[in-house]
């Protein structure tokens, strides 16, 4: 559970310092003045406390997802363990005691999590997924599509311990998606953009260099905030951007195909401008459909 | 001599007594006459202005009804005094909730149920001066017919249900006093607790509520629990009925304790002794050996335990459910389930005004719930339980703190007030619960929570006789005992499950309130049998 947090945390870090290193630059240059001196000086704890924070969160993250921490002598941090293939949920989630993982995700019926619902049938390919809809008291009049939009249920259903994982939708009056798994050792997740991250490590391990793994956040950022949400000139100017990078490479954060376009199709797909994008994009949407990962978020979304 | 000296002074000191006792006789005698010529003064008064009363005929203390005559009056009710009747001229019957005179005026707030309004009578072209005096002295709670004309008011009137409009009174006549003394205030019994404790006001303690309940039943509060209940009721009934199950009554005189020995009242019984039934399982179930697929029976309850917690009754109401299934007890957990869904629905949508009402006097969270209900396996629970650190064995039975610990955390993760929890270990059920098929440890059987604590306790029955004595006899009971009950299932019984929920303890939990006397109209428990 905290390999999403040590990875943000070294993405923090490592814009923090790059933006500091430059800031000291210009200083060097100009001469000294005692209240840049002091705030300097400040910044310096700041950075401190993010690199002790960083360590602490990589010290927890392998406790947490080493069976034996006595024992392993693999594992040296937690990038090294994401890089492995390995996607065994006892490393990943944690020891169950021989009960079902249910992860608990709550969304308003008003804006469904298309990226989430795509992830869900991904992780469907992987793990044998408990897959249940249930509609919270807070909400009423939920459209059947949405009752349904985890497919039909699973023939074993009545057996929840034959399942490796359960992913359990709310349909609840909630502000943004939310997600809860460990109610013991994890705060609930919120925001679509972090729990789709969540549910990508089950998938596939991020990438290990630290920059390309950047890259995909600042994508799904960009995404969620920006497309999904933004104003229509902002879309039009992240669309353009899109279209750049997608000259570049096949897929959005590189040759190989990542969360950032998962959110970004959804995304697109939400915005309803899938058809006006340029050529590259246009492209892009088409490989991302012949993927055959995103037909839950095109039913909801016809 | 000194009994002498002993008897003197007693002497004196009859002496001195007597004397103090004439005074005494004196001063008594002078107040009664006092008394007397006061009251001669005002019965001339009375007298004198009855004689000058013009409105004497518009009030009064009205001769009991005995049905003399049937009056073709319409009478409104409160709640439907709103400014659209303003200027109208209407008759009402209500309560005297309060009365306040002022000089020439005098403030009545009239009261039906959970609904009130207020009245005036003053001084005026139809009211006189005795008229007022007479309405002021009309004592709380009393019944009184009134005619008066609807007004809309400029501000509006907090303290009452009826905010925009008041009653300015033309004739008013008792038609039940009440007694001046009342063994509880209304206004005390709707108190919250802690509110009004720096004013010292005062709150009534549950056990004077309970003997006087004619007067608390009165409240707003109590009102709207048992309208609720009612709801409840309802809700069951139909939801059932839509799904088509049959309501049958049961017997509640029995032969034989249905569940075990223990906990049961024996009555007398001609020559010889019976019981009280504990529940109607065993009536259900030859029910459904008589093929009638799907019952369910609302009716008392008896559990003769002697336990004082805030959540028994030694009688209650069950509203029970049996049905048949075709391949999977789950068949019948969805039942159940749903029928608890459209209940906590049901009351969401038109029980509002009653939920608030009673969240006035006792603030709860809203009832959450889930749509379908959720249903958590048995180690599953032990997992979240042992992941807050309660270390149990995997066959043990969940203590009452367990679940409710349980509760919170199934709260903390899936924000649900109802859940059922599935695959309870088969120790820890009775002998006629069916055993899981794949794990012999694990049985068809499931309990249902409603905001921590268990309301229903349900499972696939046994319906092969053989199997049934079987695990009878594991369970070391007496086969001669429970002989016929076995026997209903020799001729061939469909596979069918079922459970029981006691109706105070759902309304309890329902509306977040802390003991289940509050939700029982006359409860029975081991100190209480009145009234």
């Amino acid at each position: 559970s905290t390999l999403v947090p040590s990875c943000r945390i070294s993405s923090i870090v490592g814009t923090v310092s790059t933006w500091h290193r430059g800031y000291r630059a210009t200083i060097n240059n100009g001469k000294v003045d005692p209240a840049v001196k002091a705030l300097q000086a400040r910044q310096d704890v700041i950075i401190r406390k993010l690199y002790e924070l960083k360590a602490a969160a990589e010290g927890l993250a392998k406790i947490v997802t080493t069976p034996d921490a006595d024992l392993d002598l693999t594992v040296g941090s937690s990038l090294a363990l994401q890089s492995s293939s390995s996607t065994d949920l006892d490393t990943l989630l944690g020891k169950n005691h021989g009960a079902l993982r249910d992860i608990v995700i709550n969304a308003n019926p008003s804006q469904p999590p298309l990226s989430l619902l795509v992830l869900h049938s991904l992780l469907c390919q992987r793990y044998r997924v408990l897959s249940t809809v249930h509609v919270h008291s807070s909400v009423s009049n939920v459209p059947p599509q949405l009752l349904s939009c985890l497919g039909a249920p699973h023939a074993d259903s009545y057996a929840r311990h034959l399942f490796q994982l359960g992913f359990t939708l709310i349909w609840k009056d909630v502000p943004k998606p939310q997600m809860k798994f460990s109610i013991q050792n994890m705060c609930p997740i919120e925001g679509e953009a972090n729990v789709a991250r969540f549910l990508y490590k089950l998938l596939a391990p991020y990438p290990s260099d630290p920059g390309a793994a950047t890259l995909v956040d600042s994508w799904v950022d960009t995404a969620f905030f920006q497309l999904a949400k933004g104003s229509a000139k902002k879309r039009t100017a992240v669309l353009r951007a899109l279209n750049s990078a997608l000259g570049r490479n096949p897929w959005m954060a590189g040759p190989e195909f990542s969360l950032a376009d998962v959110a970004c199709y959804c995304c697109v797909l939400q915005s309803g401008s899938a058809s006006a994008a340029a050529a590259n994009v246009q492209r892009w949407i088409k490989s991302c459909e012949n993927l055959g990962h995103f037909s839950p978020a095109k039913i909801l979304t016809q | 001599m000194m009994k002498d000296g002993v008897q003197g002074a007693t002497e004196e000191e009859q002496q001195a007594q007597s004397k103090k006792g004439l005074k005494k006789q004196q001063k008594e005698a002078e107040k009664a006459a006092k008394k007397a010529e006061k009251q001669a003064k005002q019965a001339a008064d009375q007298q004198s202005s009855e004689e000058d009363d013009f409105a004497k005929h518009r009030y009064g203390v009205s001769a009991m009804v005995q049905s003399q005559e049937k009056l073709d009056r319409t009478l409104v009710q409160i709640q439907d005094l709103t400014p659209a009747k303003a200027d109208q001229l209407v008759w009402l019957r209500a309560r005297v909730h309060t009365s306040r005179a002022k000089g020439k005026q005098c403030f009545l707030v009239l009261r039906q149920q959970q609904f009130n309004v207020q009245a005036l009578v003053a001084v005026g072209d139809r009211a006189s001066k005795q008229m007022v005096k007479f309405a002021a002295n009309i004592t709380k709670e009393s019944i009184v017919d009134v005619e008066a004309s609807v007004r809309k008011v400029e501000l509006k009137i907090e303290s009452c249900s009826q905010q925009d409009v008041e009653l300015h009174i033309e004739r008013i006549f008792v038609i039940s006093q009440a007694e001046p003394r009342l063994p509880l205030q209304l206004e005390d019994a709707v108190r919250p607790d802690g509110e009004g404790e720096e004013e010292g006001r005062a709150t009534v303690n549950q056990d004077t509520k309970l003997d006087n309940r004619v007067i608390d039943l009165r409240t707003t509060t109590s009102q709207a629990i048992f309208r609720l209940q009612s709801g409840v009721c309802q809700l069951f009934r139909d939801t059932l009925t839509n799904k088509g199950f049959v309501e049958i009554q049961t017997p509640k005189i029995i032969s034989a304790a249905s569940e075990g020995g223990a906990n049961v009242f024996t009555v007398s019984y001609f020559k010889t002794s019976a019981y009280l039934a504990q529940s109607p399982q065993l009536y259900k179930q030859m029910c459904i050996c008589a093929d009638f697929d799907k019952v369910f029976c609302v009716g008392p309850v008896f559990r003769a335990e002697d336990s004082n917690t805030h959540r028994h009754l030694t009688e209650f109401v069950g509203l029970d459910i049996e049905m048949a299934f075709n391949y999977h007890y789950h068949e019948v957990i969805e039942s159940i389930t749903d029928t608890m869904v459209q209940i906590f629905k049901g009351l969401r949508d038109n029980f509002q005004t009653e939920i608030q009402m009673v969240n006035k006097q006792y603030p709860s969270e809203p009832f959450k719930f889930l749509e379908p209900t959720l249903r958590l396996e048995y180690t599953e629970a032990l997992a979240m339980l042992h992941e807050a650190g309660v270390e149990m064995g995997d066959e043990e039975d969940l203590s009452t703190p367990n679940e409710k610990l349980l509760g919170r955390l199934v709260k903390e993760k899936y924000d649900t007030d109802f859940y059922v929890l599935d695959k309870y270990p088969l120790a820890v059920r009775p002998f006629y619960t069916m055993p899981d098929p794949n794990n012999p440890k694990y049985s068809n059987s499931y309990d249902m929570f409603m905001r921590g604590e268990e309301i229903l306790s349900g499972a696939q029955r046994v319906h092969d006789a053989q199997l049934l004595t079987e695990r009878a006899t594991h369970h070391q009971i007496d086969l001669e005992k429970i002989k016929a009950y076995i026997d209903s299932f020799r001729y061939g019984a469909p596979p069918h499950g079922g459970g029981g929920i006691g109706l105070e303890r759902v309304c309890m939990l329902y509306l977040g309130l802390h003991n289940v006397r509050q939700t029982s109209m006359f409860p029975r428990d081991p100190k209480r049998l009145t009234p």
